[in-house]
């Protein structure tokens, strides 16, 4: 348990499933979160929208956990998209270039959204 | 009296993760009054928690009895942050940066820390270790707007 982080996941319609991030996400931290998205997909979920909307911060740490699993994800015909990150939040994956492997989407329910529209 | 003569005194941690934070607080608590952009002291933030957290894990293999030091330095141009570790030496100045787009092609994981410090900063020098000095330092410097 660390107070500086906290992550939730929690299934929605249609088979996705929402993982909530809140606080800091850094080298500490994102153990957490890829244990957290790996016990999502062992439950047979490959529908994954992660919610930024609490997220204050994030490291190369945390974006490393999403290439953990996109190829996984993806090849079993689900995504792992990104949804409602703060703009400082956002300019690290900008930085990298990472708006051209992943969704990133204004706000979870659009995420939802493309989802459902997809099947 | 000039910036540049304030003493900003070191920190210290154990080489832990969990000491990230503590690092982050002392850089943004030095720096959130200077002339810097909102984006600017983001990334100075971001750069320090990626040389630290680089130590941490590779250098140090994560064993928290080590310990590194960071040491704001502001001056009237510049804000140098020396962060100094006696791990054995490696040189992120000159390490090679990886290719983003083979980078996705690939899939691959880790190695962003680095080449995220360039893109924040404004310049990288590494000083290995010499004779009776047992410590590294890597001075990340990011110029002010002024």
């Amino acid at each position: 348990m660390n107070k500086n982080f906290a992550v939730t996941s929690e299934p929605h319609s249609n088979g996705c499933n929402v993982v909530r991030l809140e606080g800091y996400l850094d080298a500490h931290t994102a153990t957490n979160l890829e244990e957290t998205i790996h016990t999502v997909i062992a439950q047979g979920c490959n529908r994954i929208v992660v919610d930024f909307e609490e997220l204050e911060y994030i490291s190369s740490a945390g974006l490393g956990v999403f290439m953990v699993f996109i190829e996984g994800v993806r090849a079993s015909g689900g995504d792992l998209k990104l949804a409602a990150m703060k703009p400082k939040v956002f300019t690290v994956f900008d930085l990298l270039g990472f708006p051209v492997l992943f969704e990133i989407h204004p706000s979870v329910e659009t995420a939802l959204g493309n989802f459902h529209q997809g099947e | 009296m000039t910036i540049a003569e304030h003493h900003i005194e070191p920190l210290t941690i154990f080489a832990s993760t969990q000491n990230l934070q503590l690092v982050r607080s002392y850089v943004e608590r030095h720096i959130n009054t200077l002339d810097f952009t909102e984006f600017e002291q983001n990334g100075i933030v971001l750069a320090v928690d990626e040389a630290v957290s680089n130590l941490i894990r590779h250098a140090y293999r994560g064993d928290a009895s080590k310990s590194i030091s960071i040491r704001l330095r502001i001056d009237d141009e510049s804000v140098h942050v020396h962060i100094t570790d006696t791990a054995d030496a490696f040189d992120p100045a000159t390490a090679e940066l990886p290719d983003m787009r083979r980078y996705f092609m690939d899939h691959r994981r880790g190695g962003l820390g680095i080449l995220l410090m360039t893109r924040v900063m404004d310049n990288l020098i590494y000083e290995p270790a010499q004779g009776g000095n047992g410590a590294n330092t890597l001075t990340l410097t990011k110029r002010r707007n002024r």
